[in-house]
């Protein structure tokens, strides 16, 4: 006895209604990510969510709101010359005395504050481990106001040239 | 005889249902926690704007509060992501000699906002506090 069988592919039918349900997953696939697709096109990189950029940005700003004098930023010291990459600044310590920082931002990934006492190092601080974008930092000087002393900007952008960090740090002791 | 035959058309839009239900589920999770991240990325850049304008309000003379002006006056180029946005300094004073300086920013046609508030009081000398 012959057996018949039937091998039938899917009817055109089915085949619509298949497409038409993949094509609803693909609709809710694009709508959903619409708007990341948009954060991510305009957004900076938010370097605030490493641990090291924050370290590195608190103890700047302890360091110039804390500077000793009205123009506490040196031009040089030793063997540094302050540009948009290295800030000098003269600065209190708990005691009440004076030393002068040098923040070094000059090495891609690693930030360095060496504080200075009278000549001597007194402290030596190297982070490593930043964003690589935050090696585009730039070190600027700005007037908040027309009798304050300089305050130090700092800006960083991320590697599609978007400011992802902006913070103004004005020296306070003097004021 | 033996009868293989293929699933029916219920079973498999039944199986595409389910696989539609898991994945819209699963993305909406993924586009939520997305959307906070990117929230919370805008309200950095904005509180940054913030703290900044505080600075060249904090130095402003006391007595000329009220009449400087009512948009920021520190460089916003951070705040570019945000576009279009605006920014609004309103000042009162709330008892004699101390003034608030509340400072605005608002985007996404105002739906989202950052607010940092400065009390200045009059010390008769120096501008900072």
């Amino acid at each position: 006895m012959r057996t018949e069988r039937r091998a039938a592919g899917y009817t055109l039918l089915e085949m619509v209604f298949a497409l038409a349900i993949f094509g609803l997953i693909c609709t809710v696939l694009f709508v959903l990510t619409a708007e990341m697709r948009f954060a991510e096109k305009h957004l900076p990189i938010n370097m605030h969510k490493n641990p090291q950029v924050i370290a590195v940005l608190a103890r700047l700003r302890r360091d110039v709101l804390d500077a000793a004098s009205r123009q506490p930023y040196e031009k040089t010291y030793g063997v540094y010359t302050s540009s948009d990459k290295v800030l000098i600044v003269e600065t209190m310590m708990a005691s009440g005395g004076q030393q002068t920082v040098i923040w070094d931002f000059r090495t891609p990934g690693e930030v360095r504050r060496r504080a200075y006492n009278v000549g001597v190092v007194a402290d030596d601080w190297v982070t490593r481990g930043l964003p690589v974008d935050f090696s585009n930092l730039e070190i600027d000087a700005v007037r908040t106001g027309t009798a304050s002393a300089w305050a130090t900007r700092i800006t960083a952008k991320d590697e599609n040239g978007r400011i992802a960090i902006d913070t103004i740090l004005q020296p306070r002791a003097t004021e | 005889m033996r009868y293989q035959r293929g699933l029916s058309l219920v079973e498999l839009l039944v199986a595409f249902m389910i696989l539609t239900l898991v994945i819209t589920i699963s993305l909406t999770a993924f586009v939520e926690r997305n959307r906070r991240l990117q929230q919370a990325s805008e309200t950095i850049l904005a509180y940054q704007a913030l703290a900044n304008e505080a600075e060249y309000r904090r130095r402003m003379t006391f007595a000329s509060l009220e009449t400087q002006p009512v948009e920021f006056v520190s460089d916003v180029a951070i705040l570019e992501p945000l576009k279009p946005f605006n920014t609004i300094v309103a000042v009162q004073e709330v008892q004699p000699g101390v003034k608030n300086v509340l400072m605005t920013i608002r985007w996404k046609e105002g739906q989202r906002q950052a607010k940092l508030e400065l009390l200045r009081a009059d010390t008769g000398g120096s501008n900072l506090w």
